[in-house]
């Protein structure tokens, strides 16, 4: 998962700056992503908390629980990528992720919470249509890798049904 | 000026549009397919954002994940580059409709050069000439012969309900078209239930001649001169030129003339191209591109004017940066187009590119997205790279095109190089004697 520049700062500084890494990194954990590139024209960063590929591994196109509203899944990128979890939920498209209904509501799901086939799990706003993201399967809700109201791209990871 | 343009492309003319937004200190926004997350114009973009798996409408043609990107990185200009949704008015709508600038031309002008039918009957309105052709369907041979003298000889016999060449005959004199108009009807009936023909002025070795436009929207246009692309396999062109070798200085005026006071009457913006046929010193309205080109580096080289920089600067509400009076072209500009491909029967080959290395030196420029280990995906068009060369003759421009492609190593996957090494050794080539027909002619015994 490549979030370059999403969280669009200023310039950083020629030399390693380890405040930026020290940041990064507890996003990482913040997220529950497994890595973070930043860039900022030929400067990068990159924090990483799993073994990756030798590139940064492309956004993971087809995990095994894509959710129905998907488009076909058929023929995508046959790159091995090991970075995400199998019961992954990923986004079908790019948006704002929702985790509740409206400001202030109580959300769709919780960590630990048990979810039904089919339920809602968090909304994504695309063109001003809010596109409900469901449960792929039954199972409980191991993680959630979005804050309320945050950007994604395709393939971004949103949730682990376990 | 924009503060953050979003690139709804990709390739190498995503990676030319970067190039521009960067050195006019304007951040870039790249838009990727699942099979583009190395991609050069993803790797240097400011900013990336995945907007679908690989097949194209699924992610580059996906107008809405296009603009939900744009939406969530808070760019304020699209670019659509060339290709998937660069002429789709609709598209070009719906960007404006959300509030952000699209960089080319006005959805209107878009939706009227994209119909084929209204776009010739405007040419005409607008005083541009056309292949001559019998307004309607010719249904007796007196009739046929009247419009035959008025088109002149040889004149092509078309069905109108058809198409694939079925029902098309081609008549030298009034003796040949007596005979053939009730073949062709018959043909014409049988393949499409409908015997209506009409007749159409045949031209047996045009050339592509068309010509490089920039209009402000406002009624200013100016012309870069233009460029000869008769040089095309299957209706694709594979090298162009600039100028063209058979328009002296007197046509080359006319055509100009023709096309920019057209442009100024439409008040048209951005950049767009006009195409003729050209044959016996007479040009031809085919169509018109509303958008960037392929070939647009070689009106570049002989021009030195960055169109794409020009179209930020008209999206923006900045005017042209120059009047005609500015422009002077100078010398001679060719590029070859470089195609994942087999150079003989034209097989796609992507894959991984295990060696690159691009020339370089005086007079030469490379427009492409490869690097070595990069692997060309094999969703998308063939194009790879882009290999313009300049020169102060066409003589001077064919020999550095020579050294230049002989520089030129791309491994790992096939291209055609090997053709364009080919072609300028090929004494017509360099003579400059080529029309539409003589690509296909010179490709033929090897295949």
């Amino acid at each position: 998962m490549k979030l370059a520049g999403i969280f669009g700062a200023r310039r950083p500084p020629l030399a390693p700056d380890s405040e930026m890494i020290r940041t990064l990194a507890g996003l990482l954990g913040e997220t529950g992503l497994t890595e973070i590139e930043y860039a900022i024209g030929d400067h990068r960063i990159r924090v990483a908390r799993e073994p990756a590929a030798e590139h940064p591994p492309a956004t993971n196109g087809h995990a095994p629980a894509m959710p129905p509203a998907a488009s076909s899944a058929a023929g995508e990128t046959p790159t091995a990528n090991g970075a995400m979890p199998a019961g992954t939920v990923t986004s079908p498209v790019v948006g704002i992720a929702y985790l509740a209904a409206e400001p202030g509501a109580s959300p769709f799901a919780r960590p630990g919470d048990a979810v039904e086939a089919g339920q809602t799990l968090l909304i994504i706003e695309a063109m001003k249509v809010m596109n409900q993201i469901r449960a792929p399967r039954a199972g409980r809700i191991a993680r959630i890798f979005i804050e309320d109201a945050q950007p994604v791209e395709y393939g971004a990871p949103l949730m682990l049904i376990e | 000026m924009f503060d953050k343009v979003l690139i709804a492309n990709r390739g190498e003319i995503a990676l030319r549009i970067h190039r521009a937004c960067h050195e006019m200190g304007i951040k870039t926004v790249a838009v990727h397919s699942t099979a583009d997350a190395q991609a050069m114009h993803v790797r240097l973009a400011d900013e990336t954002v995945c907007i679908g798996p690989p097949p194209a409408r699924a992610s580059y043609l996906d107008a809405s994940a296009i603009l939900s990107a744009a939406t969530i990185t808070g760019a304020d200009a699209i670019h659509p580059g060339l290709g998937f949704l660069a002429e789709n008015a609709d598209f070009a709508a719906a960007v404006e409709e959300h509030g952000f600038a699209f960089i080319g031309p006005a959805p209107e002008h878009i939706r009227l050069m994209g119909d084929k039918v209204r776009a010739k009957a405007e040419a005409i309105r607008l005083g541009i000439p056309v292949v001559p052709g019998s307004p309607q369907a010719v249904r007796d041979a007196a009739a046929a012969e009247a419009a035959a003298r008025l088109i002149g000889y040889p004149v092509l016999l078309k069905a109108s309900a058809g198409g694939g060449g079925r029902g098309m005959k081609l008549a030298g004199n009034a003796g040949d078209l007596a005979r053939l108009l009730p073949l062709a009807q018959a043909e014409a009936r049988t393949a499409f239930g409908d015997d209506a023909i009409y007749l159409e002025r045949f031209l047996d070795r045009p050339r592509h001649i068309e010509v490089q436009l920039l209009g402000d929207g406002k009624g200013d246009v100016i012309h870069l001169g233009e460029r000869d692309c008769s040089l095309q396999r299957a209706h694709q062109k594979l090298l162009e030129e600039a100028p063209a070798a058979a328009l002296d200085p007197a046509a080359r005026e006319r055509l100009t003339r023709l096309a920019v006071t057209a442009l100024r009457e439409l008040h048209y913006r951005s950049t767009g191209t006009m195409e003729f046929l050209y044959q016996d010193g007479e040009f031809y309205f085919i169509e018109m591109n509303t958008r960037l080109q392929v070939e647009h580096p070689v009106s570049e080289m002989t021009s030195g004017v960055d169109i794409v920089r020009e179209q930020l600067r008209i999206a923006a509400g900045m005017g042209l940066g120059y009047r005609q009076s500015d422009i002077a072209l100078r010398g001679h500009a060719i590029e070859c187009r470089i195609n994942a491909e087999n150079p003989e029967h034209f097989r796609p080959s992507p894959g991984r590119v295990s060696e690159y290395h691009a020339p370089g030196g005086f007079g030469v420029r490379v427009d492409s997205a490869l690097y070595q280990g990069y692997t060309v995906p094999p969703y998308y068009d063939s194009l790879v790279a882009k290999l313009i060369v300049h020169g102060d003759t066409r003589e001077e421009c064919v020999m550095r095109l020579r050294r230049a492609l002989g520089e030129y190593v791309i491994g790992g996957i096939e291209t055609t190089i090997p053709l364009h090494q080919r072609l300028v050794e090929d004494p017509e080539f360099r003579a400059g004697a080529y029309d539409i027909g003589w690509l296909e002619r010179f490709l033929g015994p090897r295949r």
